[in-house]
């Protein structure tokens, strides 16, 4: 009898079990909570935070709660953010409740009067993107330590490749960029194969909710940090409310923002090239100077940052977690010199090494415009300066033809019968003109 | 307990219908191209299926047969017992048999030997480098953590030149071509997999390996990765484009070469909702 009840057991287990497991998506409704910003209950250095104000900090979790809503289940969309969004917020998450109204949110049916939840763009990050940019974007989702580079932190609204100026938001055409072509040279993948246009612009809504969340977050953080623990009327839900307003008016004046080039690209022509070539190694007035950082060869390894073997041995050359101690380990002057080559993250900078033949990696996209922006406006947050209106749209593009055709002629660096001399005579290199395209 | 032969029996016989219907399945089977079950769409791939339905013959005969001898001897013997109760035929205990040991060698062994001369044909023509075919190579493919990067030859048709065409998870080649690539990795191993095309190579890092293959069907099929390389690793899956004719493949990548030499964003907005 007893082996008869358990073969019923093990009969019944093994239709029951790919039953539960293998059926549903009911695994993207467990709990999950946002995690908080370090600055809110702890030290951190060059930051300003809330220790020791624990009724502030209670504001600021509160005020988040109200404004974004308690988790990422329970998602609440303001209302100003409705316009910024590619859906309207459509398919953000799976409760957009604002005031105990729905809004901006699920299709209502006409008949039941109840509104669709969708897993929307909450339920694609939990999949795709949660386990690199964490729960609440701040890149340290469980797989973030094993990456080089690091997964973006999103909360601060900064996002290195982009169309809009050094330091403003991206344009949502940027996001989308970034999720459908992935960020060569880096873990960030190419979705475009995985996800739909229409899943891309989910994603790209939770992306931009989550970046403003982590905005506000921190300015609720740095205006706490200056206001009195007693005094009650600080951080109020009417303050809070209005930097939250700010963080997403700023997102929306800076999507008008983008750069179009003005003029047509520069053919290609050997011209083109060697004057991209003297305004890389600083010999016209501009005084530009690329080679500073991008090194002689550009090969990414200029005087003004550390020594590559310094940086490989910090970076990679052994457990990550003991960084700091070999970091402290650097002579004062390296030390000094690491501390101010970090990007606005804190990670450490290397200047893109132009100069790697056929395995050459442009990051930010290798199409000419995509090239035209890192050099014209440079890269948000990391030591790229923007270099227009310092130099003229066209040196822009001389630069431009210079950095793509580096690769199959590095002779035009250093290599060359005439190295430094500027009047280096077309087709020296005995290939022929780099084609205009 | 002699009931429990019913219950192998019963396993057995799902099995063998399992391995009988799997073949004649689109599903249950390597994937075919849809409404033609028996089908792959690449001639390496007929041929590695009509090794894998031979190799599922001969483990499927063997199995049938041992099958057969376990359940009877369990049905036959299990639960014998004489009238003082004791079984009827006692297990005795004996210190093996040359014989049997031999017999069960010799035949596995022989059954080995055969699939192994038989394959080494096809094994050859896919994988051995002097069978590589003599074109150029369409693409260079790099793996990479979690994506397959791609490098065409542009209008030169020369690759590693300025006009090389770039795209990332999106694997193109022309109906009826034996196409070559050059398969690398930039850090782990990765395994370049087209289930449709039945083929499969990992590659490694530090080495340029040639993988080449065919598809006698137009149309859109699958690549992944199939070497477990990282917690991204379901990510790594790319689309496949076969071309009906070279001019569509031209079309392809002029439309390729536009875009990639894009430098203005009038141009570049147009094409936004792709």
């Amino acid at each position: 009898m007893t082996v008869r009840s358990r073969l019923h057991r093990v009969i019944g287990l093994c239709f029951l079990v790919p039953a539960i497991s293998g059926c549903s998506d009911s695994f993207l409704a467990g709990k999950l909570h946002y995690v908080e910003n370090e600055a809110l209950t702890k030290d951190v250095k060059g930051r300003s935070s809330l220790v020791g104000k624990p009724r502030l900090q209670e504001k600021v979790r509160k005020a988040l709660a109200d404004i974004f809503g308690e988790d990422p289940q329970r998602i609440r969309v303001p209302e100003a953010m409705g316009g910024l969004l590619n859906s309207g917020g459509a398919y953000l998450g799976n409760y957009q409740v604002q005031d105990g109204v729905v809004k901006h949110s699920a299709n209502e049916d006409p008949v039941t009067k109840q509104f669709t939840r969708y897993a929307g763009g909450y339920g694609i990050y939990r999949r795709q993107c949660l386990h690199c940019h964490g729960v609440s974007g701040a890149g340290d989702g469980p797989t973030a330590p094993f990456l080089y580079p690091y997964p973006r932190d999103y909360r601060k609204g900064l996002f290195k490749f982009t169309s809009t100026p050094n330091g403003a938001r991206p344009s949502k055409e940027d996001l989308k960029r970034t999720v459908r072509n992935g960020l060569n040279g880096t873990s960030m993948p190419a979705f475009h194969s995985l996800l739909s246009d229409f899943e891309i612009d989910q994603v790209v809504d939770y992306v931009i909710f989550l970046s403003i969340r982590g905005e506000t977050e921190l300015a609720l953080i740095d205006e706490g940090a200056i206001s009195d623990e007693t005094d009650i009327n600080a951080l109020s839900p009417e303050t809070a409310a209005e930097i939250a307003d700010g963080v997403i008016r700023r997102w929306i004046a800076d999507q008008s923002k983008v750069v179009n080039p003005t003029i047509a690209r520069t053919e290609s022509t050997r011209e083109s090239i060697l004057r991209g070539r003297e305004l890389f190694l600083g010999k016209t007035p501009e005084k530009l100077e690329c080679s500073g950082c991008h090194g002689l060869l550009a090969r990414g390894d200029g005087k003004s940052f550390v020594p590559q073997d310094v940086f490989n041995q910090v970076v990679f050359g052994g457990n990550p977690s003991e960084r700091q101690q070999r970091i402290d380990a650097l002579s004062p002057e390296m030390k000094d010199l690491w501390g101010q080559k970090l990007d606005d993250w804190g990670n450490p900078l290397r200047p893109a090494n132009l100069n790697r033949g056929k395995d050459t990696v442009y990051k930010g996209g290798r199409r000419p415009i995509d090239i035209y922006w890192r050099i014209a406006k440079g890269i948000t947050g990391a030591q790229m300066p923007a270099h227009y209106p310092t130099i003229d749209e066209k040196k822009v593009w001389d630069l431009v033809n210079f950095v793509l055709a580096l690769p199959f002629e590095p002779e035009l660096l250093g290599e060359s019968p005439h190295p430094g001399g500027p009047e280096v005579p077309p087709g020296v290199s005995g290939t022929p003109p780099v084609a205009a395209r | 307990m002699r009931y429990w032969s019913v219950v192998f029996a019963l396993a057995a016989i799902f099995s063998v219908g399992a391995f009988v219907y799997a073949p004649l399945s689109g599903d249950w089977w390597l994937p075919n191209p849809s409404g033609d079950m028996h089908h792959s769409v690449s001639s390496f791939g007929r041929e590695i299926d009509s090794l894998f339905v031979i190799i599922l013959v001969i483990t499927g005969v063997v199995f049938i047969g041992t099958q057969v001898v376990l359940v009877w001897e369990a049905y036959r013997f299990a639960d014998r017992v004489d009238d003082a109760g004791r079984p009827v035929r006692q297990a005795r205990y004996f210190h093996g048999s040359q014989r049997l040991e031999v017999i069960w060698t010799i035949i596995p062994a022989a059954i080995l030997v055969f699939i192994a001369l038989y394959q080494m044909g096809t094994w050859a023509n896919i994988k051995f480098r002097s069978a590589a075919p003599k074109v150029q190579p369409t693409a260079e493919v790099t793996a990479r953590q979690f994506q397959w990067i791609f490098r065409y030859p542009g209008p030169d048709r020369k690759l590693y030149t300025p006009d090389d065409l770039y795209t990332v998870n999106d694997f193109h080649f022309v109906k009826d071509r034996m196409t070559l690539i050059n398969l690398r990795s930039s850090d782990v191993i990765h395994s370049f997999f087209l289930p449709h095309m039945r083929i499969k190579q990992d590659a490694v890092p530090g080495m340029i390996i040639p993988v080449w293959f065919d598809s006698d069907t137009a149309g859109h099929f699958e690549l992944v990765c199939a070497e477990l390389c990282g917690w991204g690793h379901y990510k790594m899956r790319g689309n496949v484009t076969v071309h009906a004719s070279d001019e569509e493949f031209a079309k392809w990548q002029a439309d390729l070469l536009a875009e990639q030499n894009r430098s203005q964003l009038s141009m570049a907005t147009d094409n936004q909702g792709r």
